[in-house]
């Protein structure tokens, strides 16, 4: 065997070592044990089970929490904080692919920026991304207080460091060709960019912004647990009185609306690839 | 005797710190001539031809086109320069989410408004003009049709189509015809012959195919290593003229 191939063998075969030892030191760090998954299941099992309705009376409140009428606590409704989540989304996914998309132009490798300039609005991309949006949330909340107007800010952020990113990369997979073709022709940059940049990248601007929005209602969601508003604000007070049935409708109309727009999403990327 | 539309002396190229693509070349032009561009791949045909519209800034020597030195030329003088000369490119170039009008339409781009452009609004006669060179290159019935959805053949067309729109007096091909089967060479070829014939237009073209190059290119220029070895009738490129280029 040659020297090359035997050491790039050992490098192979210390990789798999190494990934199995990962894995188990991994597994034994976090105590798992499947006896305690044995006794856990069922347990959860039953705790999932208050979730779904079981008598007359429970359909009834249902009917009541989603499209309100009556009174009792089913009276609030279900409506408004739904609401209050899609806008979080919407204003956060807006707030973030408005400035994403000229600045994504410095982050893209193919850009003729100043280098170092490139390099280091990257950088401050990919500290941005490893904070979670919750972090933002905090930091923002010393500012503007507790409320919607911060979940909007704190989603923002984090679509905007997101969206930067998958911009630039549609930047850098545009074909060189229709780029000349245009230079050629006499097209001033403006003009390369519409006509010859914007066709190619727009599907894939269009399929990030959707798949963002889609990520930021889980987010407005999981920021409404920290009382930024909306059906998240409602699942931590169902959960709080321990009210399951309504934690179950609330999971329930998250699943039903993160699947409406993966849907709507699916529909426009068709429609524009 | 027809004055010189392209003047070039003592052409030199390099990038970066690499080997010299183009080294001390000279070759004028004149108005109708259809120059056949031949020699190896690396030979320096691409950058020959994007020296000429300035797509590339040479490292040395003089490229006057309609009696402007093209390299010193600011970007947007380089611009106008450039809509007065088309270029067609093996990979068509074409922009194939777009429909074959607002492709050609790309041609009218350095003579329209910016903003007006950009929203994809053109003036009735841009309109008027690319509906006639779509009709002139065979594509009646194309306008609305997405590139994508057209043959080699039909692509190269739009593209020619895009040359006329610019009212273009020179025309670069950069191996224009080295994607396209036999027929179709014939047909590309024969519209630009046409091309050239009615508007007087200069066509200056890289290919591979020697035999293409002889039967439509009166004048044939052979280059190897950035330098010109042959410039002459397509009479005289004989077997031994061929070795002399494209033997290393």
């Amino acid at each position: 065997m040659k020297p090359g191939k035997a050491i790039a063998t050992l490098g192979g075969a210390a990789v798999i070592v190494l990934t199995c030892a990962l894995i188990c030191w991994s597994f034994y760090g976090v105590d798992f044990q499947l006896q305690g998954l044995s006794v856990g299941i069922p347990k959860a099992g039953a705790y999932v089970a208050q979730m779904f309705p079981r008598s007359r009376a429970d359909f009834l409140w249902i009917k009541q929490f989603c499209f309100g009428g009556g009174g009792g606590d089913a009276s609030t409704g279900i409506t408004q904080p739904l609401l209050e989540t899609i806008q979080m989304a919407v204003v956060g996914t807006v707030l973030g692919a408005i400035p994403a998309f000229p600045l994504s132009f410095i982050a893209a490798r193919t850009n003729s920026f100043f280098r170092p300039l490139s390099v280091l609005f990257k950088t401050l991309l990919n500290i941005g991304r490893a904070i979670p949006i919750l972090v933002y949330a905090m930091i923002i909340i010393t500012g503007l207080g507790l409320g919607k107007q911060t979940g909007a800010v704190a989603i923002g952020i984090g679509s905007f460091v997101m969206l930067c990113k998958l911009y630039a990369e549609a930047l850098e997979s545009v074909s060189p060709g229709p780029v000349e073709a245009v230079k050629a022709a006499g097209g001033n940059g403006l003009q390369v960019f519409v006509f010859a940049m914007l066709p190619q990248v727009f599907p894939g601007y269009l399929s990030s912004t959707l798949y963002s929005l889609e990520l930021n209602l889980q987010a407005s969601f999981i920021l409404g647990l920290v009382g930024a508003g909306g059906i998240g604000f409602e699942l931590q007070d169902a959960l709080r009185i321990y009210n399951m049935l309504e934690v179950g409708v609330l999971v329930l109309v998250l699943i039903i609306l993160v699947n409406l727009v993966d849907y709507f999403s699916y529909r426009v990327r068709v429609i524009f690839s | 005797m027809t004055s010189n539309i392209m003047q070039i002396s003592n052409l030199t190229h390099r990038y970066g710190r690499g080997a010299p693509v183009l080294q001390g070349l000279n070759l004028s032009a004149s108005p109708g001539e259809i120059i056949g561009l031949i020699g190896l791949s690396g030979a320096g045909k691409s950058t020959l031809l994007r020296c000429i519209n300035g797509l590339v800034t040479p490292t040395g020597g003089t490229v006057e086109v309609f009696g402007q030195n093209v390299p010193k030329l600011r970007e947007s003088q380089r611009r106008r320069v450039r809509r007065r000369i088309g270029m067609i490119f093996q990979e068509f170039n074409l922009v194939d989410r777009l429909s074959v009008i607002k492709n050609v339409l790309v041609g009218r781009l350095g003579y329209a408004n910016t903003l007006t452009s950009c929203l994809h609004l053109f003036s009735k006669l841009d309109m008027d003009l690319a509906r006639s060179c779509i009709s002139q290159v065979g594509l009646d019935g194309y306008e609305d049709v997405i590139v994508r959805n057209l043959s080699g053949g039909q692509k190269q067309r739009v593209a020619i189509a895009r040359t006329m729109a610019q009212g273009a007096e020179i025309i670069l091909g950069d191996e224009a015809t080295a994607n396209l089967d036999v027929r179709t060479t014939d047909s590309i070829m024969e519209l630009l012959q046409d091309l050239s014939r009615k508007n007087n237009t200069l066509l200056l073209l890289s290919m591979h195919n020697l035999d293409v190059a002889r039967r439509y290119c009166p004048r044939i220029i052979g280059l190897k290593h950035g330098v010109l070895t042959f410039d002459a009738s397509a009479q005289s490129l004989d077997d031994s003229a061929v070795k002399e280029i494209l033997v290393t």
